[in-house]
């Protein structure tokens, strides 16, 4: 049983026109966004602001300007701090505890006592593959390990948000797995999940929609695709293994939305185009009229590292 | 509490009471002690002036500012615990420590000292834990306030409150151990009491005992409350 009863009618997460200084540095600067359930991901350069956004809605900032709520309650307050479960990116514990005493404590500083204490430690364990190894001293753990129980700590209230900073760092690839199927896992049952990493390729096949902040600004938000279409500027280039490159090839030069062909060495075709659905409805127009054997056709810059560069080449120049 | 009890700060502590108990013990050789040859000799220069502020301040610095350092103190604050909770919970382990590590080691000062110094521990222990409270206050507040908090706590307590709490004039009465050396005074007058052994009574100036008092727990609550204010308000 939480402190706080769940008022799910407020938007979990809200930021209204927030701003963040430190005396002439503007760490954030006028964001009005809503978090969504299902998995966001959170990505900047160094210095974008991920750190301070991510510390205004734990609510271990306060904004200079505007305001961040979570369920209606300011994030600063007590009360909204229990819909929030935060995974933080430093490598800090009670180093003298065991693992499982770690979570337990945090679960009692959520309120939790007696067999609800013990069995709430317990799932958030085994939640994070720990159950068999939590007794050991934290000190003794390796990074992975470590890793797995600060998640731990972050579930083990069930909260309506769960915010990541760099959760995957230092695990292997099997737990890197194991934990992403965690994270999923989440999403899927309604928990919204804010993922901050510097690793892109994370983001192409993790995160629904995705944050770019760049200068404490969010430059662009949504799903990868839906951000990709609006970058006008930076054509989509598409590859195409077909049977008759050079055919296609000029055919498609005949295509109002194709701005340039090339033929790769490998014989591929490639393709720049704007506006990609008019392009893709025209192009299988094409495939199917000309009879054309395709082995594989693929966006080479849909990538969140694609888009990520396109976004700072754009920001850079405003 | 647990966690503080089991740090370096405890092994410091028991240290510095080891040593001051042997120097008690060699004082205690001579035949011709009394009550007021211990309060003058051993009770205020030594514990009073020294161990006392240095027991307060190894936990109660270390409080928040620990945390700080090790970096756990996002752990609770990012829980549903308001903050005044946090403050009142660590301010209520490190004062615990403090009164046992103050009180304690007084009485085995007392003890170690023979009827002389156990006569002083039983008289003067509200001295002792009036001045241990607003010691635990400050650095209580001092560990809110700064990231290297018993850095900032020893240099006061080794600069400022020995230097200004024996100066003339009445700048001293800034210090804490000011007023607990009048408590002092003001309960041992009856044995023939006064200001430090070398220090002219003409420019102490002791303030009578309620007076001590009322200051210590003025001062108390008001660094409590400092504490608690800054500590409610401060980005971490």
């Amino acid at each position: 049983m939480t402190a706080t009863a769940h008022d799910t009618t407020a938007p979990l997460l809200e930021f209204a026109g927030v701003s963040k200084w430190y005396g002439p540095v503007i760490a954030v600067n006028d964001v009005t966004v809503r978090l969504e359930p299902g998995i966001t991901g959170l990505v900047g350069p160094n210095g974008a602001g991920k750190s301070t956004l991510i510390r205004l809605l734990t609510g271990q900032l306060r904004p200079s300007l505007g305001e961040v709520r979570v369920r209606g309650r300011r994030a600063w307050s007590a009360a909204a701090k229990s819909h929030i479960g935060y995974c933080a990116d430093t490598d800090a514990f009670y180093e003298e505890m065991s693992g499982q005493a770690f979570v337990r404590t945090v679960a009692r500083w959520h309120g939790f006592t007696g067999r609800e204490l013990a069995a709430r430690t317990a799932a958030a364990l085994e939640q994070v593959g720990m159950a068999d190894r939590a007794s050991r001293p934290l000190a003794s753990y390796s990074k992975g390990m470590r890793q797995r129980i600060k998640l731990a700590q972050a579930l083990v209230h069930a909260p309506e948000l769960l915010v990541l900073d760099e959760p995957l760092n230092g695990v292997d690839p099997l737990g890197r797995e194991e934990l992403v199927h965690v994270f999923t896992g989440l999403a899927a049952r309604g928990t919204a999940v804010l993922l901050s990493s510097h690793i892109l390729d994370e983001m192409d096949w993790l995160a629904d929609r995705v944050l770019f902040l760049y200068r404490g600004r969010i430059i662009a938000a949504g799903s990868l695709p839906e951000i990709r279409q609006t970058l006008a500027d930076h054509p989509l280039n598409i590859r195409i293994s077909v049977d008759r490159p050079r055919e296609l090839a000029a055919r498609l030069l005949m295509v109002e939305t194709v701005q340039a062909v090339q033929l790769a060495p490998g014989g591929d075709l490639l393709i720049q185009v704007h506006r990609p659905q008019e392009c893709y409805r025209a192009l299988a127009e094409l495939i199917c009229a000309g009879g054309f054997q395709v082995e594989r056709l693929s966006a080479t810059d849909v990538s969140a590292e694609a888009i990520f560069d396109y976004l700072m080449q754009t920001a850079r120049r405003l | 509490m647990w966690r503080m009890l089991r740090s370096r700060q405890t092994w410091i502590n028991a240290l510095l009471l080891v040593l001051v108990l042997l120097a008690a013990t060699a004082w205690s050789q001579h035949h011709a002690r009394t009550a007021a040859h211990f309060v003058r000799e051993v009770f205020l220069p030594i514990y009073v002036s020294f161990l006392l502020p240095i027991f307060s301040l190894c936990y109660a610095s270390h409080a928040v500012a620990g945390e700080r350092q090790e970096q756990t103190l996002g752990y609770l604050l990012a829980t549903p615990l308001t903050r005044p909770v946090i403050y009142l919970a660590k301010w209520s382990a490190a004062l615990a420590l403090v009164l046992v590590w103050n009180l304690g080691g007084a009485a085995a000062l007392g003890r170690i000292a023979g009827p002389a110094g156990w006569t002083c521990f039983v008289r003067f222990w509200p001295a002792v834990l009036w001045s241990s409270v607003a010691y635990g206050c400050l650095f209580h507040l001092f560990s809110v306030l700064f990231r290297r908090a018993t850095v900032v706590s020893l240099v006061y307590a080794l600069f400022l409150e020995t230097f200004l709490g024996n100066v003339p004039g009445v700048i001293k009465r800034v210090a804490i151990s000011y007023y607990t050396q009048c408590l002092v005074i003001a309960g041992g007058q009856d044995l023939g009491l006064g200001p430090a052994a070398g220090r002219d009574p003409a420019l102490f100036v002791p303030l009578a005992g309620d007076t001590a008092q009322l200051v210590l727990w003025c001062v108390s609550g008001a660094l409590f409350a400092a504490g608690m204010w800054v500590f409610c308000r401060r980005e971490y």
